[in-house]
């Protein structure tokens, strides 16, 4: 029975991928029908009831179910065809008359057909034992509404046999709980053997699988056997003998084991029930089988369905792992580990790339406070202190931190974190990213250096072309000085005269001499090629140092000055050597803009004001030439200028700077004449 | 070192520049008088007193350049010397054709500076003393008569008595009185020194039409 059942339905299978061919079809047909023959024979091989007619147990409908389940409705016909002489050669052998095995042929394609269709409609597709949903509608349709439905016409077969018409009930029971008993114990295991491709490698789950079938036989064997040597009211005990290995085949080979052990179990039972002396020993032999019938359908039931629920948990957990993996190595390729802590534990998952992520040696422990160790001391106790407090509050954290200590490779880390709620509303468990930021920091500070190469750069050009103000600025003071010193040497050679003056003189030097230092400080402080330092700046202030440092030229260039400020202007936080660059753009801009304008009317005017956020705005207005019309987006682009010597790059570069404060740059033509530049910085954060 | 009565004037906007050469103009012992706005200096400019002016070239309110060629509007002839922060060859060039006496980088050495005023004190002293001179000749330009003067002109150009008498439509007797009234009222006793003086005083030769005539 068991190489039947094996063996057909694989060469079913092949038939049905190339069901086109007509030979094969002919072929499949063929074996159906030998297989068909060969069901009844072997349910005659274990007994039949006292009639030699009916079976408690009927493999004939469950070859037919099978194959018309793997077969398209259309060719169904066929295997019907081809099951009747098979039906008819074998009812002959046990003697049925033509009518009633007619009727019996008719009633079983129809539960055959029947159920077929039913769970094709409602189950679609294998793995047709794979959820528990699946398995209670193939118990409802096949185990309860086709043959209970069937049964009907069923009941008529022994009627015709010569049973008497009052019994029609019984025969109704009778035909239902064999059908419905065939569905039970065969159907399963013949349906889970079309599902799969056996692997032929015999592992040591074949072997396990073979030691519990074993043991299961002995269990029945023993259960059933000593019945009859045993006190009836041993009985239920002993019946429970083979179920702990029946739950054991189930838990261990889910609806696979469950159906097997229900095959094993029912074969021996209705083995024993037919041909010895019987377990269920209530009256005629009908009763009894009729018993053994519903104690295997109450039995089948529920460790089927045990076994679908053990297969589904179990393919959910796969499914469940499978997806944990393929999001894991997602996330492993774009360098990205995952983690989530749960909160009322302390239990902390986290994927194995967090593992290469935080430099950790593969047999490390994964846990949080090894993770937080591996922070570069310098981020430490803001990182680790940040992640701890996020956990337990609904909020998001998102974080930036370095790992690595000292030797080993520094390396740029972004958490984000997010709080996973709980049934009650609060945080239960913490689950978040780490990503690898190294690429993009490097990135950033490699940007970040040119940048402020270029600036720099542009800062000394800038000089260059104020050099000669410059020098003027140096050289008043430096002259003074000259001219003091020399008068105080004449005066000394003149006796003590002249000491008040000559105090005087070096009361002047020392003046002299720090306004000469002042002016080379600010120089150094635009020349140097130092750190971006943030710091609060007074912005009249800047641009007071700032006209300082033009002072020379704005003279030179028959330029003037009109400041407009508020005396107590907000603060701004910013580093003043950019800043400072900034203003002597503008000004430089605004200075080269007039070059062409008669020197009466060169005037630049400044002013200051505080935003209505808090911030600051300088307004920069020349009456120069103004920009080219519609051209006041383009002059932000790198290498744009209206200038004969220009590079092109001081606007772009200060819009950058500004960009980098948080702040605004514009630069429009005035609605009179010239042009006026807006630059706006946020108020001081925190 | 100063000499009596000469003043130096000092412009510059910078009053710790103006302070410290102010120092050192005293100390040398000048007469000086600083002025830090440069239109300051030109209304109270007084032309008559002997000294030199020393003027920064680069002032916001007024350029040096623009100071000098005011100056030179009003017809005087101070001499000036500039001093500048940065030496730029074009306004240099500019301030020496327009007459400045030196034009000296800051910070200025102090030999450079008295150097300068020395020469300026020369150009100023020979100003003066020419301008003394043309006055002088002047006055006594004005005493000749018409005729005497015609004899002058013709005299410097070299002309013999009888040439001018015929030049002038007289006779030689007249001209040697002419001649030598003329000579005695400029106070000059021979030709050369008459042709000096007018020379000073820019009157020209008459026209040598009758020379033309003789060659």
């Amino acid at each position: 029975m068991d190489s039947l059942v094996s063996e057909l339905p694989a060469r079913e299978r092949q038939s049905g991928a190339s069901r086109e061919h007509l030979p094969k079809l002919i072929r499949n047909a063929l074996i159906v029908a030998i297989a068909y023959y060969l069901g009844a024979e072997l349910a005659f091989l274990i007994g039949t009831l006292s009639d030699k007619i009916f079976a408690p147990f009927w493999p004939p409908n469950i070859v037919l179910f099978c194959a018309l389940l793997i077969t398209p409705t259309r060719q169904w016909w066929i295997f019907i065809l081809a099951a009747l002489p098979a039906h008819i050669v074998a009812e002959a052998q046990v003697g049925m008359p033509p009518d009633q095995s007619l009727v019996a042929f008719a009633t079983n394609c129809a539960v055959a057909l029947l159920n077929a269709f039913a769970v094709q409609r409602v189950l679609v597709e294998p793995p047709w034992f794979g959820t528990i949903r699946k398995a209670m509608a193939y118990v409802f349709i096949t185990a309860f509404m086709s043959p209970a439905l069937c049964a009907f016409g069923g009941a008529f077969v022994q009627i015709l046999g010569g049973g008497a018409i009052e019994n029609y009930g019984l025969y109704w029971a009778r035909w239902y709980a064999s059908n419905a008993l065939g569905s039970l114990t065969l159907g399963p295991i013949a349906m889970i053997m079309l599902e799969r491709v056996r692997s032929p490698v015999i592992s040591l789950r074949h072997v396990e699988a073979a030691l519990v079938a074993i043991s299961l036989i002995v269990a029945c064997i023993i259960a059933f056997e000593d019945l009859s040597t045993l006190a009836s009211r041993y009985v239920p005990a002993l019946l429970y003998l083979p179920l702990p290995i029946i739950v054991l085949a189930t838990a261990r080979f889910g609806a696979k084991g469950a159906s097997g052990s229900i095959f094993v179990i029912s074969l021996v039972l209705v083995w024993r029930t037919l041909n010895g002396p019987s377990l269920f020993d209530i009256g005629n032999a009908e009763t009894n089988v009729f018993a053994m019938q519903l104690f295997l359908i109450a039995l089948s039931t529920p460790i089927l369905l045990l076994g679908a629920a053990i297969d589904e948990t179990r393919h959910a957990e796969i499914a469940t792992r499978a997806r944990e993996e393929r999001i894991a190595f997602a996330a492993a390729s774009s360098s990205v580990g995952l983690w989530q802590h749960e909160i009322a534990t302390g239990e902390f998952w986290a994927t194995e790339y967090c593992r290469t992520l935080f430099g950790l040696p593969p047999g490390a422990p994964l846990d949080l406070d090894t993770l937080l160790s591996q922070i570069h001391p310098s981020d430490f106790l803001t990182a680790s202190g940040a992640l701890k407090s996020a956990i337990g509050r609904p909020a998001t954290l998102e974080i930036e931190f370095r790992v690595g200590h000292n030797g080993s490779e520094e390396r740029w880390i972004s958490a984000r974190a997010q709080p996973v709620l709980g049934g009650d509303g609060k945080p239960a468990a913490m689950t978040g990213a780490f990503a690898d930021a190294t690429l993009r920091k490097t990135a950033e500070a490699e940007a970040d250096m040119q940048r402020q190469e270029i600036a720099h750069l542009m800062r000394v050009s800038m000089l260059g072309e104020l050099s000669g103000g410059l020098a003027h600025e140096l050289t008043q003071p430096l002259t003074a000085i000259l001219s003091n010193a020399q008068a105080g040497k004449m005066l000394l050679a003149k006796g003590n005269k002249y000491l008040t003056v000559i105090g005087n003189i070096f009361d002047n030097s020392i003046t002299e001499d720090d306004r000469a230092g002042e002016v080379i400080h600010r120089l150094r402080g635009l020349l140097k090629k130092g750190e971006v330092k943030y710091e609060l700046v007074d912005m009249n202030e800047l641009i007071a140092s700032t006209l300082r440092l033009l002072h020379s030229e704005l003279i030179d260039r028959r330029i003037s000055i009109h400041r407009a400020q508020v005396t107590h202007l907000a603060q701004v936080r910013g580093d003043p050597v950019q800043l400072q660059q900034i203003l002597l753009n503008l000004f430089i801009n605004a200075m080269d803009a007039m070059e062409d304008v008669a020197p009466a009317r060169r005037t630049i005017s400044v002013r200051t004001a505080t935003t209505d956020e808090g911030g600051v705005v300088v307004r920069i207005a020349d009456r120069g030439t103004g920009l080219p019309p519609s051209q006041e987006k383009s002059v932000f682009q790198p290498f744009f200028t209206t200038k004969k010597r220009g590079l092109g790059l001081g606007l772009s570069i200060c819009a950058s700077i500004v960009k980098l404060h948080g702040g605004t740059l514009s630069l429009q033509n005035n609605v009179s004449e010239g042009a006026i530049a807006i630059f706006r910085l946020p108020p001081p954060m925190g | 070192m100063g000499e009596a009565g000469f003043t130096t004037f000092l412009v510059d906007d910078d009053p710790a520049v103006l302070r410290s050469i102010t120092r050192l103009l005293k100390a040398a012992g000048y007469r000086t008088r600083s002025f830090l706005s440069p239109q300051k200096f030109l209304s109270s400019h007084d032309p008559s007193i002997p000294g030199c002016a020393i003027i920064d070239l680069v002032m916001s309110e007024i350029d040096g350049l623009d100071v000098q060629q005011a100056l030179i509007d009003t017809g005087s002839e101070r001499p000036i010397i500039f001093l500048t922060g940065k030496a730029d060859i074009s306004s240099s060039v500019k301030a020496m054709k327009a007459g400045a006496v030196d034009f000296l980088t800051k910070p200025v050495q102090r030999e450079a500076l008295f150097s300068a005023l020395v020469n300026a004190a020369k150009v100023d002293a020979a100003c003066r003393q020419k301008r003394l001179e043309s006055k002088s000749i002047g006055e006594r330009l004005a005493t000749l008569t018409h005729r005497e003067r015609e004899v002058l002109e013709h005299v410097i150009a070299g002309k013999l008595n009888k040439q001018i008498a015929a030049s002038l439509g007289t006779v030689e007797k007249t001209v040697k009185v002419h001649r030598g009234r003329m000579m005695s009222k400029l106070g000059v006793r021979c030709v050369a020194d008459l042709v000096r003086l007018a020379d000073k005083a820019g009157i020209a030769p008459a026209h040598q039409l009758v020379g033309q005539g003789s060659n």
